[in-house]
């Protein structure tokens, strides 16, 4: 294991402590700060390892959500629900994978952003099961008070992340990984060697949106209510690019701590600037990827160079 | 026979279908990027109508001449000064690019405008002509005249026009096009400026039919990607093919699965283009 | 190492924002009110309206010095966030009014989904709600004590308007539902439907058309072919405009169009001119109401001065609901002569009250029960009022075009 990844570990460690030294609003950011980081970690498995632009995020997201939200309603409990919603997930994307996968490119960035339109019409029409554009409402998982509540949540999202974490770092150091190494580097060359790339990258694909489903199941089972614009929401794509690429895209713990720090510029940008805080993301976004395309981590590296050159 | 009615709506339809699709696919098709601001540019271009109207009651063809020209300068500039520097830089760069400026104009327009719908009521309104049953709108009729008008000047810059042979050569073969002469930079900046000015353009004539507001932005996006990827990128027959086939999917979908189902269809049909034919009906490496 | 650093770097760098963000704010002699509301997004335009009934009100009540809390005057204080039309961030908001910002009571955010939605941290504080735009009733089947609402159920719309009709438009015998497929649209469209087959009307067309639909052509084409004699819609205020100008260019006729929500707009019927002659449509408040309140507005044509003067422009049932919640609270503070929440809610739900609103009493489950909701009908360009008999003002006009 890398050091890098010892890192990350660590720091999924640290953040664990949190309940120590916030009240309820602030687990609340933590619950949402470990949702971003294991949208943005897994996005990086067919992102940043495989090199395919993916948009689905948003659409595993909202499958996820309603999954868990129809099956708690049909009474099944919590953790059954969430480890159905994964397996059901892992399944479903592995397939579109294959198929979708195919793509390359600009093609394959829309057809992922197709998905999430069509998932989310899917539902919407679905009236009898999802409610449809009413909206689902889901039972509350436990009558106790808030701080438990809030606590409680927050560590099943801070699992997940572990567990996302783990699968990450799993990848990396494995043949699946150096695989989708060689894929993003030169696909046809690697198919030409004999790797079987389709079987990779629907791999790649299936690991990346069943977490993401598990963690959108668990924020339905947290806000009690969702609706189909509400989680199949475009930004859900996007978002954990824009973390991707402001941590820097492909190292797990930039990543992470990209989903970190944007959570931090969104708190702050939405209080102060409300009329125009889109606005504001937006300007973020370009100057970003203007001046600093490789991330957080090139600024680190910069300035090793530039320590290295004194030397 | 309102399945003639149903044709008819659909025809009308498709070729408005074309005009906000056209300059995404020049786009596209020459400089290899997905224009996510296309949306908002058409906004803004209702918006530039619906103001002009209301102040000077000025009726929106005659916008069109003014519209043009200022949505082609915004659009030089803009690919001149930003999106030039990540023109080689893989699709992911530059879909979170045109997608953060996006997010600053619509914001923008939100902040101005605000998000309520505007409607550029012409008074007196123009009615709707009668024939067989079949009925048809006098207001949309002109927008699609003027809509099949805009993709005639646009075929006749790309075919007659130096820089438009220019903008053809380029699209077919960039290295060469280089080597041949041609000032690549400035190509890219006339042709991400010819798809403004068209995406305004047709947003003059959206404000004459449909609602104007941010929030519609989106929906013109989302109906200009699947013209694009239906009909082939880069051509205008594309275009009008891609716009026909959408409006025809659209209007048969909402008549027989009803109006629930129809994003639902367009966007599954996306998709299966894109796996079973990615050219889409009538794309082709280079203009016709 | 650089990683390390970097990321200790970002994780410093957020908790340094988010303790920023985490200053408790000052006491004073201010009781304050949270309002959640969507200013941007697809919902501002409703968002904004409710913000005006809500300043009006808090306007009037420091104007009187503010509210008598046990003999001494307590300013009102209401502090604003914008959840930008997403319902999570409207829970979010709400929990931070409640553990930031302080906030004694909470106004509910708009409409029915994200009332519900966000009850449920106000629930869990225990502290009392009041949601001025949520009709549904499944916003209020979770057995909660300290949420409100003054919108009654949607059918206390449908059935009267269903009477009215079937009772002087006898030819009408079909009956085409659209509806938006949204929270309230939809609901209020099935409950048309239950409705239409309770009195024997035909639905011979049930639709709903998604969110973001820009052309009805094709479905209205299909509707004109089934000639129904009584058109329903639903949908917000820029949808019914577009359909009704669509269903203009189409030709189509009908005896009775009924739109809901828009005509209770003035912004519809001047959007729509012409065609907005014999629209009907319902809604839970109409500025041509009398009622002799006892709350801080006191008769409804004092309300609709008030409002004229500070907004230049006519007060529709959203602002109107707006207001009264503010006033109810304002009646429940001086009853319970306290902050107390407990005490406040408990003078909240034994209320039996009239107001510029109408009668307010709220039922078991929090919802009000106790008003007439309007049936009316634009004629020359003006909402006229068919229904309950004591506000009545004209009658119906068959024929729509």
């Amino acid at each position: 294991m890398t050091r890098v990844n010892l890192a990350l570990l660590v720091f999924i460690g640290c953040v664990a402590a949190l309940p120590l030294f916030g009240g309820a609003y602030a687990l609340r950011l933590g619950t949402i700060a470990c949702m971003y980081a294991i949208l943005a970690l897994s996005w990086n498995v067919v992102g940043g390892f495989a090199g395919y632009p993916s948009f689905a995020t948003a659409a595993f997201f909202g499958f996820g959500a309603y999954a868990t939200g129809v099956l708690l309603n049909k009474g099944v409990p919590l953790a059954p629900s969430i480890l159905a919603t994964l397996v059901a997930s892992l399944l479903l994307a592995g397939l579109l994978g294959a198929v979708l996968l195919r793509l390359r490119g600009h093609y394959f960035a829309i057809a992922s952003l197709s998905l999430v339109e069509v998932l989310r019409e899917l539902v919407n029409n679905a009236t009898d099961l999802t409610g449809g554009g009413m909206g689902l409402n889901i039972p509350l998982a436990s009558g106790s008070g808030i701080l438990a509540d809030a606590t409680f949540f927050f560590y099943a999202m801070w699992g997940l992340l572990l567990a996302t974490a783990l699968m990450v770092i799993g990848v990396s150091m494995s043949k699946l990984g150096f695989g989708l190494a060689c894929i993003r580097q030169n696909e046809t060359a690697s198919d030409m060697v004999g790797l079987n790339t389709t079987l990779y990258k629907s791999a790649a694909f299936g690991l990346s949106a069943c977490f993401v489903s598990a963690a959108g199941g668990l924020y339905a089972a947290w806000v009690h209510y969702i609706d189909p614009s509400d989680v199949f929401d475009i930004l859900y794509s996007v978002k954990p690019i824009v973390m991707a690429l402001m941590g820097g895209l492909g190292s797990p713990l930039g990543v992470v701590s990209g989903a970190f720090l944007y959570l931090a510029l969104e708190e702050v940008v939405w209080r102060n600037y409300i009329q125009i805080h889109s606005g504001v993301l937006g300007v973020l976004i370009v100057m970003l990827l203007l001046f600093l395309p490789h991330g957080l981590i090139s600024l680190r590296s910069r300035m090793f160079w530039r320590k290295a050159k004194h030397v | 026979m309102w399945v003639a009615q149903v044709l008819i709506n659909a025809l009308v339809l498709g070729c408005l279908y074309a005009c906000i699709a056209i300059g995404f696919s020049l786009v596209w098709g020459v400089l290899n990027v997905i224009n996510l601001i296309h949306g908002s540019f058409i906004v803004l271009g209702a918006y530039l109508a619906w103001g002009l109207y209301q102040a000077l009651a000025i009726p929106p063809w005659y916008v069109l001449v003014i519209a043009a020209p200022l949505f082609f300068i915004l659009g030089y500039l803009l690919q001149w000064l930003l999106l030039n520097r990540v023109i080689t830089a893989p699709v992911l760069v530059t879909l979170t690019l045109t997608f953060g400026l996006d997010l600053i104009l619509n914001n923008a327009m939100i902040y101005y405008f605000k998000a309520d719908y505007r409607k550029l009521t012409l008074s007196p309104p123009m009615g709707s002509i009668s024939l067989f049953d079949v009925v048809v709108p006098v207001d949309r009729l002109v927008a699609t005249g003027f809509a099949l008008a805009l993709t005639g000047v646009l075929y006749l810059i790309l075919r007659r026009l130096r820089v438009g042979r220019a903008i053809v050569a380029v699209r077919l073969d960039r290295d060469a096009a280089v080597l041949m002469g041609v000032d690549v930079k400035s190509i890219y900046a006339t042709a991400f400026g010819l798809g403004a000015a068209l995406a305004g353009c047709a947003g003059v004539l959206m404000a004459l039919i449909f609602p104007i507001s941010p929030l519609t932005s989106s929906t013109f996006l989302g109906k200009a990607f699947v013209v694009c990827v239906l009909g082939g990128l880069g051509s205008v027959s594309g275009a009008l093919a891609g716009g026909l086939l959408l409006a025809l999917v659209e209007s048969v979908g909402a008549t027989f699965l009803g109006p629930s189902h129809v994003t639902t269809l367009s966007f599954a049909l996306l998709i299966v283009f894109l796996i079973a034919r990615p050219q889409g009906l009538l794309g082709r490496k280079g203009f016709e | 190492m650089l990683y390390l650093k970097s990321a200790r770097f970002s994780l410093v760098l957020g908790a340094a924002f988010i303790a920023i963000g985490c200053a408790p704010a000052a006491a004073e002699d201010v009781v304050r009110f949270g309002a959640p509301l969507p200013l941007t997004g697809p919902l501002a335009p409703e968002g904004i309206k409710q913000q005006q009934g809500y300043d009006l009100w808090a306007e009037q009540a420091n104007k009187a010095g503010g509210i008598s809390v046990g003999g001494k005057k307590y300013k009102v204080e209401i502090v604003y966030t914008d959840y930008q039309s997403n319902t999570p961030r409207a829970v979010q908001t709400s929990e931070q009014m409640i553990t930031q910002d302080n906030v004694n009571f909470l106004f509910g955010p708009f409409g029915s989904g994200a009332a519900k939605a966000a009850s449920t941290v106000s629930e869990k504080y225990k502290v009392p709600t009041l949601a001025a735009t949520a009709s549904s009733s499944q916003v209020y089947d979770q057995g909660y004590k300290y949420l409100f609402g003054t919108f009654t159920p949607n059918d206390t719309l449908t059935t009267p308007l269903t009477q009215i009709i079937k009772s002087q438009a006898p030819d009408v015998k079909k009956v085409a539902i659209l509806a938006r497929n949204d929270l309230f649209p939809l609901a209020i469209a099935q409950e048309m439907e239950k409705s239409a087959k309770a009195n024997g009307l035909e639905v011979v067309y049930f639709e709903k058309y998604a969110i973001n639909t820009l052309d009805h052509s094709a479905t209205l084409s299909q509707m004109k072919s089934l000639a129904p004699q009584w058109i329903f819609i639903t949908g917000y205020i820029n949808d019914l405009l577009l359909i009704r100008k669509q269903m203009v260019d189409q030709q189509m006729k009908a005896t009775v169009v009924t739109m809901i929500a828009g005509p209770a707009y003035q912004e519809f019927i001047d959007a729509a001119g012409q065609s907005a002659e014999n629209v009907t449509s319902a809604s839970w408040w109409h500025p041509a109401e009398q009622y002799a309140g006892k709350d801080i507005f006191g008769s409804t044509s004092n309300f609709v001065k008030l409002f004229r003067d500070k907004y230049k422009g006519d007060p529709d049932y959203g602002t109107a609901s707006a207001a009264v919640c503010g006033a109810l609270f304002q009646i429940a503070i001086e009853r319970a002569g306290s902050l107390d929440r407990e005490k406040v809610r408990d003078e909240l739900a034994k209320l039996d009250i009239v107001t510029f609103f109408g009668p307010v009493k709220f039922g078991e489950n929090g919802q009000i029960n106790s008003l007439e909701p309007p049936v009316f009908q634009i004629q020359g360009s003006k909402p006229i009022v068919l229904f309950p008999q004591a506000i009545k003002q004209g009658e119906l006009k068959l024929g729509v075009n």
